[in-house]
């Protein structure tokens, strides 16, 4: 097959799973069956059975991925919307940010500890609350693996995205702006996106977070280390 | 129909502009923010500053927060090459990162909720 076919089938494969992931949520309406997860499993499945390497895939994934770019830079959009009250509630947010970030870093610290992980994979392991190329780089700064960074970064943000809800009902979070802070705070992006299924307010209160936690993170990891 | 998704089309054509000098600002200054974030701020000030009206970017950027998680796919079906990781003491970081996680989401959304309400409570 000629790579401009493999491209199209991976580039169409893609927008068919992500439209099935939106059905099942609507469906169901679990978040344990978020878009994002439905579509990358139907996705990661369809390549073990095929055989095909991910190589292959991003044949036609990096055209997709290529978009994420200019997506980030829309998040511009509902933030200026939302101008005025954020305005408004910029010290809690900014507190609730470097809160985030501080026991982002120490508790990744102390668990590691515990675990008795330490060296690269610890260095990995410290970033993984903010968005990919932040922690990348963070990671490469400290002496960790840069692509084992990216996947926890991954894993945060679904965990985020996924066990939101349920953390809002145990923890008693309640405002939009709290939840927004929650979202992008440990879970950026991803967590952002979930946070604009809930209302555009709280997505922005996400996206403002998801900035300020990678600003703050990049400061204080070198620091507390 | 049709001159509803051309306006889309060269409005996410702007913010792919935007994006792509956020870039070159991050690699020619060695910034450590990532140039799609450069990016947002710059049309957040382009936007704030009425430099540019809303109207140039309104149907394109929604579409995009819209779908926002279609365009993370690809970088996610990335974990495929990370499968050892979930064996050993891989299994132990993954643990980690999710612990650490629920965390950092529990303080920082307490904090920032308890802080609104109590300066909200102050003002009254």
């Amino acid at each position: 097959m000629s790579e401009f076919v493999i491209a199209m089938f991976a580039i169409v494969g893609t927008i068919i799973s992500y439209i099935i992931g939106r059905f099942v949520y609507r469906r169901f309406y679990t978040p344990f069956l978020l878009p994002i997860t439905v579509a990358t499993i139907i996705i990661v499945v369809v390549l073990l059975v095929g055989n095909v390497s991910y190589d292959t895939y991003m044949l036609g994934g990096k055209w997709i991925h290529s978009f994420l770019g200019p997506a980030v830079v829309a998040l511009a959009y509902p933030l200026y919307q939302h101008r005025d009250l954020l305005r408004r509630y910029a010290v809690p947010i900014l507190f609730g940010n470097f809160v985030g970030a501080f026991v982002g870093i120490v508790s990744g610290l102390l668990l590691a500890k515990l675990a008795d992980i330490e060296g690269r994979l610890l260095y990995s392991l410290l970033p993984k609350s903010v968005t990919t190329p932040v922690a990348m780089e963070i990671s490469e700064a400290i002496g960790g693996i840069s692509s084992l960074s990216a996947v926890l970064v991954i894993i945060a943000g679904l965990t985020g995205a996924m066990l939101g809800p349920f953390m809002f009902r145990i923890f008693r979070i309640r405002s939009e702006i709290g939840r927004g802070t929650s979202f992008g705070a440990a879970s950026h992006a991803i967590g952002t996106a979930a946070a604009f299924e809930n209302g555009q307010l709280e997505g922005s209160v996400s996206t403002i977070s998801m900035i300020l936690s990678a600003v703050f993170t990049s400061l204080l990891t070198p620091l507390i280390l | 129909m049709w001159k509803k998704w051309f306006i889309i089309v060269v409005q996410i054509t702007v913010l792919f502009l935007l994006s792509l000098f956020g870039t070159w600002l991050q690699q020619t200054f060695h910034l450590v923010i990532p140039g799609s974030v450069i990016g947002l701020i710059l049309l957040f000030i382009l936007l704030y500053f009425n430099i540019i009206p809303e109207t140039w970017i309104k149907q394109g950027a929604s579409f995009m927060t819209k779908h926002l998680i279609l365009f993370f796919i690809p970088a996610t079906v990335g974990i495929i090459e990370y499968y050892q990781l979930f064996s050993g003491k891989g299994s132990l970081v993954i643990l980690i990162t999710v612990v650490s996680t629920i965390i950092v989401f529990a303080l920082a959304g307490w904090t920032s909720e308890k802080m609104a309400a109590w300066r909200r409570a102050k003002h009254e």
